[in-house]
């Protein structure tokens, strides 16, 4: 045990938020981490950490979450956030379609970077949108129709990631 | 070590840097007095490294790797650390130990922030603006050079996308579609800004208005109307077009180049229809030869009720002797047709082609007077006056 009362071989599991810019990345960290939600848009610049502990199978993991600032075609992210990475949340603002676009866009990098990484999608702010809306995007088990807001699908999009990369 | 970070801060003359040093296997060996400052619990020589930063989780073969290419450093940059951000360098340090310097870059970081907040920002009510610009009707805002600016998705949706793309002006001659010949944007703005204007492109009808912006600038604002001029422009018993419509299509066929005729058609007896049956059999007799008579035209024909038990037909034609054999069609169909209330029914026409010289009035006038004579020749005929 080390002087913070876990296992000192836990396994340290890096992943990382990805999305463009406002998409509420930085939202679905903090719903996920401490349980809070401020609506007040505040730019995330460069790297911000956070960690998670969970167990699988009687296994102790730490999740090393990159909460990256969000980048668009004309703004890239250093290449350096990626180094390492075993999954990412590809997070768009369901209700903004260029972020939409920019899903495949932000899988293609991760992968080119991480081959083997895993990925989840979250189509977030959910909250916004109307039920025919939400009907019109595509689910399947690694895409989520979350709200950092409203607390929805948060915890489920992380633990189907730690699921796919701890398999 | 101390002393590298004692000669950095004196040289920027601020606490700017601080170290972290590790060893072969990633534990901490020593740090600087300040580290704690970007972590939580002070480091602990033997711990791992990555107990206090786990943004090194991941990097561990590159770690290894600088003990190989001792002249390679590794960075992150702008790594928030509690309230501070740094950039963190990873050197070789000596055979055992790798080097981890801090450079605090938190101003410099906080200003790109604030820069990076507000551009941000701007592009978010950007795209709100053009949600909202996009939801209304169709704009088109132009120059007084006749120049057009912006055109929203509404304005796309309708007017061809793929002609908008280069924003032709020539191609895109809304103002072709008012009744009145224009030569351009100014001319159409002159012409509109006064009053509403109803245009018809396509099956579609719209309200076009122009609001001057700051003398410089035209908006031309196209309402679509369709199902709502529809309604208006239906007589509500036959379903037929009323006569201020077929007015307006014939006052446009006129401004056009093409061949068509006006036909003026009355039921024959049908007083006699309203005397002998009452006028409810009357208005069901109406209704029945209209739905017949609309069920025998081409989409593209008008048919109007002039008013009481006389019509209109507006028909375009390429060929003459076709357009009347389709009129004398429609007088047999109606005259073999068994009505519900009554059994038989006939209608005499009257019909006149557009010539060069005409205007509405002799164009309408010569279609009556053919009607007066298939009335007085004995009914349930159709006359032609060229």
């Amino acid at each position: 045990m080390n002087n913070k009362g876990y296992l000192k071989e836990m396994i340290r599991k890096k992943i990382l938020l990805l999305g463009d810019f406002s998409v509420g990345k930085t939202s679905l960290v903090r719903r996920y981490v401490d349980g809070a939600f401020d609506d007040k848009y505040l730019t995330t610049i460069g790297v911000k950490i956070a960690k998670k502990y969970f167990e699988v199978a009687g296994v102790e993991y730490e999740m090393i979450i990159w909460d990256v600032e969000g980048s668009t075609p004309s703004k890239k992210i250093a290449l350096g956030y990626y180094k390492g990475a075993s999954g990412a949340i590809c997070v768009a603002d369901s209700s903004r379609e260029e972020t939409i676009k920019g899903l495949e866009r932000h899988k293609e990098i991760f992968l080119l970077e991480n081959p083997k990484g895993k990925i989840v999608t979250a189509y977030n702010k959910i909250d916004l949108l109307d039920e025919a809306s939400k009907a019109k995007i595509l689910l399947d088990e690694n895409t989520f129709l979350t709200s950092a807001k409203d607390d929805d699908c948060v915890e489920e999009v992380f633990l189907q990631l730690m699921r796919q990369m701890v398999v | 070590m101390k002393d590298i970070q004692a000669i950095l801060n004196i040289v920027f003359k601020k606490d700017l840097f601080e170290y972290v040093q590790i060893d072969k296997d990633f534990n901490v060996v020593n740090t600087s007095s300040n580290i704690c400052k970007y972590v939580e619990d002070i480091p602990q020589r033997g711990l791992p490294v990555f107990d206090y930063f786990p943004e090194l989780v991941g990097i561990e073969e590159e770690m290894h790797n600088l003990f190989i290419h001792t002249e390679e450093t590794y960075s992150l940059e702008s790594v928030c650390k509690k309230a501070y951000y740094v950039n963190m360098t990873i050197d070789y340090y000596d055979e055992n130990n790798l080097f981890i310097l801090l450079h605090d870059i938190t101003s410099m970081t906080v200003s790109s922030q604030k820069i990076l907040q507000y551009s941000n920002e701007s592009i978010l009510v950007n795209n709100r603006l053009q949600k909202i610009l996009n939801s209304q009707n169709a704009l088109l805002f132009c120059t007084y050079e006749n120049d057009i600016l912006y055109s929203n998705a509404q304005f796309e949706d309708y007017f061809c996308t793929d002609i908008m793309i280069d924003y032709d002006i020539k191609k895109l001659n809304i103002y072709q579609y008012v009744d009145v010949p224009l030569d351009d944007y100014n001319s159409l703005f002159d012409y509109v800004s006064t009053k509403e204007e109803y245009i018809y492109i396509n099956e579609d009808t719209f309200i076009l208005q122009a609001t001057s912006i700051n003398h410089s600038h035209k908006l031309f604002t196209l309402t679509k109307v369709t199902k709502l001029t529809d309604k208006m422009h239906i007589d509500l018993l036959t379903g037929a077009y009323n006569k201020s419509y077929f007015d307006m299509r014939l006052k446009r066929m006129m401004q056009e180049e093409g061949d068509f005729v006006v036909v003026v058609l009355d039921f024959d007896n049908f007083k006699m229809i309203n005397d002998s049956y009452g006028h409810q059999v009357g208005d069901s007799v109406l209704k029945e030869c209209s739905s017949l008579i609309k069920d025998n035209m081409r989409k593209e024909d008008i048919f109007a009720r002039w008013g009481g038990e006389e019509f209109l037909l507006l028909l375009e034609y390429q060929n003459m002797s076709d357009i009347m054999g389709k009129i004398e069609r429609v007088r047999e169909i109606i005259a073999k047709h068994t009505f519900a209330s009554i059994e038989r029914l006939t209608v005499s026409f009257g019909v006149s082609a557009r010539q060069e010289e005409d205007d509405i009035d002799t164009l309408l006038k010569r279609a009556d007077e053919a009607l007066y004579e298939a009335k007085e020749s004995g009914k349930n005929k159709v006359i032609f006056k060229k």
